[in-house]
């Protein structure tokens, strides 16, 4: 069988499918690389047998499995394993004297004068985390050998409990990793069907409680995660595919199914980072540098970078609100998020309007939805102030009680002295300036300025805000791209295969040996070149990049430092000095020329990059739409008061047409919101490209 | 009676609307969590960047605290207490665009000399319209290392009151003379341009929202926002049934009188919509540096009342204190005078404020909390290393340790002390990484926690080698006066030292302060945390969550049958049902 995965598809198969699974909707995104052409299908997702929604799905952006050589998939399946404890019966084996390390944590109480504060719990439970005999140093040298016999004792021991997964985390084991190696080749050996994840397989760093928290939630989400992979490849491999199943990762990249598999904590944000990766390659596109991608759907509003043409991507993310929060080591897509959607709830408090963090979710979701819900939500704010329309909404398929929206907005406002107008008003600049933090989040607090930015807006919510949100920080650019409502599932399409490797490995720079520095980035990079001759793609070229965790001595967070090959070939240690200090310049406002820095952590991004779908042009048109696009006039809600607003399909707007605002566009899953004074065109592939009024 | 009313008439000419007090609110907390997250980003020790022993904050023209993003709760005072005192000092017609103050005055700040603090006056306009200002402990400042003070002048180098930056100009000479007097001056400089950086930060976050939203609508809202936050203090203190509430407990000693226990005495006097917490009848300041002054002492009323009357309010505001009086003579432990100690001026205040709770049982039972283990638990270590050749001082930040139960909750183990908030331990590996030492064990421990309906969290213990001659400083309290329970609730274990030399451990020690230990390569030293007390009697507590917590290894089963009255089997963790209905009706 793994054989066979490692012919390319042929018979002229040669259509991509990305498949991106959210708690709502299955998204397809499906190219046709003959026709060039680029189709999308939505469904409701089908917790029960997942793959039935991706199949409806298909059929809907009338495709099928046979004709594509490439599936490409994101999924919540492994966040949510996490976030609702669904996970395996999951054991830990730890170094002996550290059985707590899981438990005990960082010890911080962010929730700091309530005596009712609560601390994270751990995936696995005090009574299932053992502890064996062995011990490495923090440079490697072996202090206590492996009691192996003890741990062949304990995998018994632990099989008997009826346990499926293990994790495993030796103490220094970034260091050495030969411990750790050992303990899981002797219990798989013994209990092959166990899931068995050793912490240094996902992380080389420090930080024990981090690695631990990150092992425990990949063994815990491991048979699961192996489970769900494996029914999807076999019932679309069932239904005629024959090409490559390659899953997105946290960082946009993808990988092998089967990597996945083992890997699993790699794909927990792949939705949220595929959306990223299209407004990369929508960028590429339209020849820009630096980009906002923000996502807002029904919970939250997300927020990632695009710099300098690449995503701005971290070492480690936390899973679960900041409280409770289990810790992931790997690495993912810089992302911000705050707890704003279009389901938040608004509420009277001391005298004043708050928005969120609750949410009325899909059920009873907002108050419109005349699904039971009765709390005033952003949605409801959105249609009494006519940017919704009550029958257009997903394409008309729902239609949205006005008079609920307004009774829900009028019990809210009344304690504050508004009417329902003035509520919704009022909750939507709470909301546009909420969700302001979470862009400030990733670009002024990284030292990046964001006005320099353009903001890409997607997402079923993203449209409605986007100029409001970009208006509240100083960005004159706004592009909403085509089918905003399915942009992960696009934005896989444009993912390249990647791997991510890193080592820490204190050093003070001025006398780091090269000679080390090179075998460790050699060692790390010829395992992703293994991992990705493993893939049945074969990807045009491979590109590797070099960066190191550096700091000033003394000082503890690390700066990523991004270096060109060329420092290490010519030993520059100057070089990398300046690089550092310009990087912790630029991040932090502050750099110190004259201190020492020290390296922590080496860090390795291998890529196999595939070829990029082309972005398909649209019709051309004069400056006026057509008049098929217009779609009558609204009252909409704008600066004080209701005004006319002409209203356009969409789908029927050409190239080169312009509209000024107040207008709105509206298309299946998404409405544009124009304010006055804002000017759009739309570009030669389709794009709504924004010039925002006011911003400087 | 008169100011009142002027009070009333400003409150009806201010016109702000719901939503702006809103974006106004959300504003002032981004802007200090803002320079929150810069600061601790941007320092050079451990104490900042992981244990977030900081506090960043906006004030008003006058000193009243609008917004502080907090690493330490207890701190909840100082910076407020420090703007004003420059405020005094300058004046603030004397006070200009440019200028950055700073301090590490302890009679002024409250706590030790570590507690540099920055202050920034913000103009708007040509207008003061009020000031950023940063805290932030500095790892060392000078003075004796490790073991016992008896002043303040063998603490460290004291600055008064100056200016940093004099429109615009540093003051290289401060820096020369800071510079010459502290241990590390790479590190104290690294922290120093943090600070900056943080309380420029602030200065321009909170000019944007002035611009964005207009000078008066944002003075305005956050008028509202402090007037709102007394009104809901005051709606929640109404809650409190009226009366005289008290309650004594103990410290172990000052360090230098051992054994000698020192009373914590409080009362308060809940009336209508106000509290008066009094701390007359104190212990004295002591010999031992184990003072803090009157900042921290109304500090400490602040925190007891916030977490009874707001717990989850932010911003934090002076407008939800204006419910509270606070009744304190100087000289007391936590309002102490020149020239008196203050190096660990953090410990003390703790138990202070669990007083309080402990007092205010009979009125609240609900919100209250039991004992909690009231220490950092935080040993420093210092030597040579011989891989650096370098002079260290070594701290893995707070242990953190048990929490006390509530009326309907237990205790929560293993968290930071009542001192600390968003501060987090440092990694074990990091510490191996960077020190010669080695962690030999760390781990929960067993049976700390009070027993009770509701059982207290669980202490810590590590267990450390030296990899190399290592000299050890404890300072920790509440040894020998352990937390307590409430409600018939048992009490926990306490904070413990014990040291093991030539291979014999020895922990016999009077209290857990041992200063100046020596330790050669191969020797060890095991600091233990406190549990957090019990609530409520242990015999009421279920059976099946008495044997769940011998099954998870959190109590023993012999501490199940002795404090429980419950025998659980050891092998299979079932509740034998006959033998503890047997043990429970003895009792």
């Amino acid at each position: 069988m793994p054989n066979s995965k490692r012919t390319r598809a042929t018979g002229g198969a040669n259509v991509r499918l990305a498949a991106d699974i959210g708690g709502t909707f299955t998204d397809i995104a499906v190219f046709d690389d003959k026709t060039g052409r680029l189709n999308f299908g939505k469904a409701l997702s089908t917790p029960q047998r997942l793959v039935d929604g991706i199949s409806t799905g298909v059929a809907k952006a009338e495709s099928d499995y046979r004709s594509a050589n490439l599936f490409l998939h994101g999924s919540t399946v492994a966040i949510n394993t996490i976030l609702e404890r669904k996970g395996a019966r999951t054991a830990l084996i730890t170094t002996d004297g550290f059985r707590d390390v899981y438990e005990i944590g960082r010890i911080n109480r962010p929730d700091a004068y309530n005596l009712y504060f609560q601390k994270h719990v751990p995936l696995i439970e005090r009574a299932l985390r053992f502890e064996i005999k062995e011990r490495v140093r923090a440079n490697g040298e072996v202090l206590i050998p492996l009691d192996e016999a003890g741990l062949i004792a304990l995998g018994d021991r632990i099989a008997a409990l009826g346990m499926e997964a293990v994790a495993i985390m030796f103490i220094n084991c970034y260091a050495n990793p030969g411990h750790e190696a050992r303990a899981k080749a002797l219990l798989q050996e013994r209990h092959p069907h166990l899931f068995v994840t050793a912490s240094h397989e996902l992380s080389q760093e420090y930080r024990e409680f981090e690695r631990c928290s990150t092992a425990a939630a990949n063994a815990y989400i491991g048979p699961k995660v192996r489970r769900y992979v494996g029914e999807i490849d076999e019932h679309i491999r069932k239904d005629g595919f024959s090409g490559s199943f390659l899953i997105v990762q946290s960082t946009g990249g993808l990988y092998e199914s089967e990597q996945a598999q083992t890997q699993c904590v790699r794909m927990l944000e792949s939705g949220p980072a595929a959306g990223v990766i299209g407004t990369q390659a929508l960028c590429r596109t339209l020849g820009i540098k630096n980009a906002i991608a923000f996502d807002m759907g029904g919970t939250t509003a997300k927020a990632g970078v695009i710099y300098k043409g690449e995503p701005l991507t971290t070492g480690a993310a936390l899973i679960g609100g900041y409280d409770k929060a289990l810790p992931v080591q790997i690495a993912m897509m810089d992302i911000f998020e705050v707890g704003t959607g279009g389901g938040s709830i608004a509420r009277a408090e001391d005298g004043a309007l708050r928005v969120g963090p609750q949410s009325a979710g899909a059920e009873p979701g907002p108050a419109c939805y005349g699904l039971g819900g009765t709390e005033p939500t952003v949605t409801d704010a959105n249609l009494v102030l006519g940017r919704l329309g009550a029958d257009r909404f997903l394409g008309g398929e729902m239609t949205l009680d006005v008079e609920a929206a307004k009774r829900a907005l009028t019990s809210v406002g009344a304690p504050l002295g508004m009417n329902a107008t003035q509520a919704a008003d009022g909750i939507l600049r709470i909301a546009s300036t909420a969700m302001s933090y979470a862009v400030k989040g990733v670009t002024t607090e990284r030292g990046l300025d964001a006005g320099d930015f353009v903001l890409v807006a997607y997402g079923g919510a993203g449209p409605l805000h986007a100029v409001a949100v970009a208006r509240e920080i100083g960005i004159r650019n706004v592009i909403v791209p085509g089918a905003p409502g399915v942009f992960s599932a696009f934005g896989m399409l444009f993912s390249d295969l990647r791997y991510d490797y890193v080592r820490t490995h204190l050093m003070s720079l001025a006398d780091a040996p090269f000679g080390d520095i090179e075998s460790i980035f050699q060692e790390l990079e010829k395992q992703g070149r293994d991992a990705i001759a493993s893939t049945s793609v074969r990807p045009h070229q491979v590109t590797v990049k070099r960066a190191l965790d550096m700091r000033y001595v003394g000082q503890e967070h690390p700066v990523t430092v991004e270096l060109p090959l060329s420092v290490f070939r010519k030993q520059d240690r100057e070089a990398i000095k300046q690089h550092f200090d310009d990087d912790h310049l630029q991040r932090y406002g502050t750099s110190a020329p004259d201190e020492r820095a020290e390296i922590v952590s080496l860090r390795v991004t291998v890529a196999g990059l595939m070829k990029k779908p082309p972005q398909e042009k649209i019709g051309k048109g004069k400056a006026a739409p057509p008049k098929s696009a217009f779609a009558g006039k609204r009252k909409v809600f704008f600066d004080g008061r209701f005004r006319d607003a002409p209203t356009y399909r969409r789908a029927e707007l050409l190239a080169g047409n312009r509209i000024a605002g107040p207008a709105l566009i509206e298309e299946h899953a998404s409405t544009t919101v124009l304010t006055p004074g804002d000017k759009l065109t739309v570009d030669a592939w389709g794009n709504l490209v924004i010039a925002v009024a006011g911003a400087k | 009676m008169a100011k009142k009313a002027v009070k009333k008439a400003v409150k009806k000419a201010r016109k702000v609307d719901p939503v702006t007090v809103e974006i106004v609110r959300n504003g002032v907390i981004a802007v200090t969590e803002e320079m929150k997250t810069n600061l601790m980003r941007t320092a050079y020790n451990m104490i900042i960047y992981e244990a977030l022993d900081f506090t960043t904050g906006l004030f008003t023209a006058e000193g009243e605290t609008v917004s502080i993003g907090i690493g330490l709760p207890t701190f909840i005072r100082g910076m407020a207490e420090t703007v004003k005192a420059k405020i005094n000092h300058f004046g603030l017609k004397n006070m200009k665009p440019g200028d950055i103050y700073v301090t590490n005055d302890s009679y002024t700040t409250g706590s030790h000399l570590n507690h540099f603090t920055f202050t920034l006056p913000i103009f708007h306009k040509g207008k003061l319209v009020g000031f950023s200002c940063c805290m932030a402990h500095w790892l060392d400042v000078g003075g004796v290392l490790g073991g016992m003070t008896t002043d303040i002048y063998s603490e460290g180098i004291q600055i008064p009151i100056l200016k940093y930056q004099d429109r615009g100009k540093v003051n290289q000479d401060l820096l020369d003379i800071i510079r010459i007097n502290v241990r590390l001056p790479p590190r104290a400089m690294g922290d120093l341009r943090a600070q900056v950086t943080a309380v420029k930060t602030g200065e321009r976050r909170f000019l944007e929202l002035l611009d964005r939203y207009g000078q008066q609508a944002v003075m305005d809202s956050i008028a509202e926002i402090m007037d709102r936050a007394e009104a809901a203090a005051r709606a929640r203190t109404r809650t409190i049934p009226d009366g005289v509430y008290e309650a004594e407990s103990f410290l172990d000693d000052d360090g230098i009188e051992i054994g000698k226990r020192i009373s914590v005495k409080v009362k308060v006097i809940v009336k209508g919509d106000e509290m008066t917490i009094d701390f007359t009848d104190m212990a004295k300041q002591v010999r031992g540096f184990f003072n803090s002054a009157m900042t921290t002492g109304y500090g400490c009323a602040q925190v007891a009342y916030k977490c009874i009357t707001s717990p989850t309010d932010y911003p934090i505001n002076d407008g939800a204190f204006r419910s509270l009086k606070v009744i304190i003579p100087p000289g007391r432990i936590i309002s102490a005078t020149r020239p008196a100690p203050m190096r660990w001026w953090m410990t003390f205040p703790m138990t202070v404020i669990d007083t309080v709770f402990k007092a205010l049982l009979p009125a609240v039972p609900d919100r209250v909390i039991a004992g909690h283990h009231a220490d950092l638990v935080a040993p420093s270590f210092h030597g040579f290393n011989p891989a650096t050749s370098e002079f260290f001082i070594g701290t893995f930040g707070p242990l953190g340790g048990g929490w006390g139960a509530k009326k309907t909750e237990d205790g929560v183990s293993a968290t930071v002390c009542l001192n600390d908030g968003d501060t987090h331990n440092g990694p074990n590996e990091q510490a191996e990484a960077k020190y010669p030492i080695l962690v030999e064990r760390y781990e929960l421990i067993p049976d700390s926690g009070g027993a009770g309906r509701y059982r207290g969290g669980l202490g810590i213990a590590r267990t450390t080698r030296a990899l190399t001659n290592v000299t050890v400083n404890t300072q920790s309290e509440r040894s020998a006066c352990p937390p307590w329970g409430l409600d018939g609730g048992g009490e926990a274990t306490g904070n413990t030292v014990a040291f093991r030399v030539n291979s014999e451990w020895k922990s016999d020690f009077p209290n857990a302060k041992v200063l100046v230990a020596q330790l050669k390569p191969g020797d060890a030293f095991r600091i233990s945390s406190g549990g957090g007390g019990g609530y409520g009697g242990a015999f009421e507590r279920p059976a099946e969550d008495v044997a769940e917590d011998v099954r998870q290894g959190y109590v023993s089963v012999e501490a199940a049958r002795e404090k429980y009255g419950v025998a659980v089997n050891p092998e299979t963790f079932a509740v034998d049902r006959e033998a503890t209905d047997k043990l429970r009706s003895m009792r």
